[in-house]
């Protein structure tokens, strides 16, 4: 967690060495991820050629609109598990609403509010009636997936011709939209979480809630607007979705949550809420999204992959774990 | 007149199940324990006085074996504990000494049996042999004079018997000696009663139990004796029949204690807060007074005597019975806590670690926290403004750190306590409830706490200044109440704001 650069500006006694242990974690990651590249390069056909290049961007945004929202999320304490449901659910609901003829531009919006209310329903309950918030998100981990087959039959909902639609997954100078989407939205999330009460008070009241609260910060308010903006960014995922396979579809984004919270916990965020940050995410999913890519151009067993994935995923928190661990015994000596 | 126990404590060692002979311990810049030689004989109830920092915790881990002194000895049923670290503890512990702290180690959603045997559940075959386990811990409550079902979930347990259940833990290991850390400090009168009957029995078996507590009324019922402590000595022994309160408090704030510079009062006749008749079961019985604008108002009173409570019900975190608070003379009902910080209250809980910071944020995002619009501008958080007014705060009240975002958490308790009140001073608060703002704290951090205090109510706001240490309420206060069984049982003006009467007060002699 970084702050910002003005404001160190009090006259110092003891020496700084924040600056670098502060970032062990981006930089450990930043490392991590220029390995991945040189191994996949050297044993991987086709692993730097600009379509796959293109395509890690287009998986990394998946994973990514999702992440930034369950940073925040993961910050104050909290966990989401609903995601991949949630996504596949929106893009159901936006096909049924472009069936029925709402103008397009209208049905996006109209799938990010049901995004926002759904999530919110998880916010209210965690804030308003202390069920955990892992057990409201399953909740709607299990009713969304099985309203999303109810609705279909698990048969993909088809949208027609639509331009707009068409539009999303039609790349700008070689870059798909969804990777535009996803960085302006990284910028986004990076600003809010670090120049905004709202941004500061996440952080707050995941480090301690009680002292939040008793600060005057509105903590029930604060945690259902989290969950209201991550129901949103799956809404937004869910959009883009849709363009890419052209039908809304009830099996899609299927164990989406996990690589989501995976990505989150790479980039070094603390499960037990109160530290983390938005670049460390965004690094996180590099990680995750580079492992997938790479692990497939191998050829290597989709099985097998999963047990390499799991692997990786606990060794690159095992490692940076002991690297704040060493970062802060230096400190303090 | 005090007549001197002296004699019981020349008894041969022989006489005696734990002993302390001259032992004395330093601990970097304190003296905590100074060539101080104790003795408990079996059967004993012995109370244990002194103000905090008197060194009755250091007396205790000496006997428990988690100290060791730097010089003297400590004899546990007539042999010098050896060694250090926890083969010292454990050799305490094999010769039966038992402490039950204030802080309950109970699981809630485990039966009493299954409790009092947390951890060493007697197994048949590798079965848990609840019938044994039940039969036995029966009998354990019963010595206590508890009689309820073993089987009986501990969460449904007022906090009396519960303490007594933690008792009933400590008796199975056949203890030889039981140390009692302010048993009833979170009791109400009549709940204190029953440990107190408990505490009776455990004598009675000829155990010796060492009683820490500052409630008079409850020493005069169980104890013979009492040790009275004083920075790091001991000051006497006195035979509990024979002492009255005022002497047993001029012993442990000695004579020094006497004049400490009066606050000047400046206090003005505008009420800016107004209680009346304020109850919250089992706590607070009926509470009123007047807070003044400009005025530093101390409330006094023993360690679970309501004060704490009290402010919370005032702030509108904790819901009371009945009563009225009026603000600038208008009635609000029902306070909110938010509401209550509109109204330009502000408020510092007693649990700085846990309420009151957030340890990995910098000092400035702790300071703003209570204000995010006056560091913002157009809903972006300004830098600079940030800075400003961390800096502002940090120069108003002394805070000493590295930088303006050096995480709080690094901070020492003084220095973290100041931005804990800095946070209203930011918000631009004009009534301010300090719960125990000088706990944990260093002596030059509290002068300048003092200080701040007296700074603040100069500028016109008000003022609740909460502290179980009665020496520092001359010090800061305008005028003292004294809360005792659920009311203000007495008021101190300054500058007659007198020590030893306020702690009579608050022990409640005769």
């Amino acid at each position: 967690m970084s702050n910002d650069q003005a404001v160190r500006t009090v006259p110092s006694g003891a020496p700084r060495r924040r600056g670098f242990s502060q970032h062990m974690n981006e930089i450990s990651l930043f490392v991590a991820i220029v390995v991945l590249y040189v191994v996949f390069t050297t044993t991987a056909n086709g692993f730097m050629s600009f379509n796959n290049q293109i395509n890690i961007l287009r998986d990394a945004a998946t994973i990514g609109i999702a992440a930034w929202a369950a940073t925040l999320i993961i910050i104050s304490g909290e966990i989401d598990v609903s995601v991949g449901p949630m996504v596949a659910f929106i893009s159901v609901a936006l096909a049924y609403l472009l069936q029925w003829g709402v103008p397009t531009p209208l049905a996006f919006v109209l799938a990010i509010i049901i995004g926002a209310a759904l999530g919110s329903i998880a916010g209210i309950l965690r804030a308003y009636f202390d069920v955990p918030s892992f057990v409201g998100t399953l909740g709607l981990w299990s009713a969304l997936r099985g309203t999303a087959l109810f609705m279909t039959d698990a048969l993909p909902v088809s949208i027609g011709r639509n331009d707009i639609v068409d539009m999303l997954d039609r790349p700008v100078l070689g870059v798909p939209p969804a990777a535009i989407i996803m960085l302006i939205l990284f910028a986004v999330f990076a600003f809010v979480s670090r120049k905004t009460a709202f941004g500061r008070s996440v952080y707050a009241i995941g480090g301690n809630p009680q002292a939040a609260f008793l600060s005057g910060i509105n903590v029930a308010r604060i945690r259902v607007q989290l969950f209201a903006i991550a129901g949103a960014m799956a809404a937004v995922s869910g959009i883009l979705l849709l363009s890419r396979l052209g039908s809304g579809n009830a099996t899609a984004a299927s164990g989406l949550e996990f690589d989501v919270i995976a990505a989150v916990v790479v980039g070094g965020t603390a499960l037990s809420g109160g530290r983390g940050s938005m670049l460390g995410t965004l690094l996180g999913v590099l990680v995750i999204t580079l492992i997938g890519n790479g692990l497939v151009l191998l050829g290597i067993n989709p099985f097998f992959q999963q047990v390499v994935r799991g692997l990786i995923i606990v060794v690159a928190v095992l490692a940076n774990i002991q690297a704040i661990k060493r970062g802060a015994a230096r400190n303090k000596g | 007149m005090i007549q001197s126990a002296n004699a019981r404590q020349n008894d041969p060692v022989g006489g005696a199940i734990a002993a302390l002979e001259g032992c004395t311990k330093r601990y970097p810049g304190v003296l905590a324990l100074d060539n101080a030689s104790f003795r408990v004989a079996p059967g004993e109830v012995r109370a244990l006085l002194g103000k905090n920092g008197a060194g009755k915790s250091t007396l205790i881990r000496m006997l428990t074996g988690a100290e060791v002194p730097d010089s003297g000895t400590v004899s546990i049923d007539g042999v010098a504990l050896s060694g250090s670290g926890s083969a010292r503890a454990q050799e305490a512990f094999v010769r039966g000494v038992r402490v039950v702290y204030q802080e309950l180690s109970l699981v809630p959603g485990m039966s009493i049996a299954e409790n009092l045997f947390l951890g060493r559940w007697p197994r048949r075959a590798g079965i848990l042999d609840y019938a044994g386990m039940e039969a036995e811990a029966r009998d354990a409550m019963q010595r206590l004079g508890l009689d309820m079902p073993p089987s009986d979930p501990v969460a449904g347990l007022s906090p009396a018997e519960r303490q007594l259940v933690e008792i009933a833990r400590v008796l199975l290991g056949k203890p030889k000696l039981v140390i009692l850390d302010e048993p009833t400090s979170s009791l109400a009168a009549a709940e204190a009663e029953k440990v107190m009957a408990a505490v009776k029995r455990i004598a009675a078996d000829g155990i010796a139990v060492i009683y820490i507590s500052h409630r008079m009324n409850e020493i005069r019922q169980i104890a013979r004796s009492a040790t009275v402590m004083r920075d790091g000595r001991i000051i006497d022994t006195v035979d509990v029949a024979g002492a009255d309160t005022r002497e047993i408090v001029r012993l442990m704030l000695g004579s020094e204690a006497a004049q400490a510079a009066a606050v000047e009062t400046k206090a003005r006749d505008k009420v800016v807060l107004d209680i009346s008749g304020l109850a919250l079961a089992p706590k607070l019985a009926c509470v009123s007074f007047q807070l003044r604008q400009g005025e530093v108002l101390g409330i006094a009173g023993l360690l679970g005597a309501g004060r704490t409570e009290l402010l919370q019900a005032i702030m509108g975190v904790r819901a009371y019975d009945s009563g009225t608070i009026c603000v600038d003379g208008t009635d609000i009902r029902r306070p909110g806590y938010r509401a209550m910080l509109n109204r330009g209250f502000g408020y510092t809980p007693e649990s700085r670690k846990e309420e009151g910071i957030v340890p990995l944020l910098g000092v400035d995002e702790n300071t703003v926290a209570t204000d995010f619009a006056a560091v913002s501008r157009r809903g972006i958080l300004s830098a600079r403004r940030i800075a400003e007014a961390t800096r502002d705060v940090i120069a108003r009240l002394h805070v000493k750190t590295a930088a303006t975002d050096t995480p709080i958490g690094t901070l020492s308790g003084g220095n973290q306590q100041k931005v804990v009140i800095g946070r209203w001073v930011h918000a631009g608060s004009r009534v301010l409830l300090l719960d125990e703002p000088t706990r944990g704290v260093d002596v030059e951090a509290k002068a300048q706490i003092y200080a701040i205090i007296r700074q603040l109510a100069a500028e016109g706001r008000s003022v609740i200044f909460v502290s179980s240490e009665i020496e520092e309420l001359p010090l800061v206060c305008d005028r003292v109440l004294v809360l005792r069984e659920g009311r203000l049982m007495e008021e101190f003006k300054s500058p007659n704001i007198d020590q030893d009467a306020v702690m009579a007060a608050c022990i409640a002699g005769h």
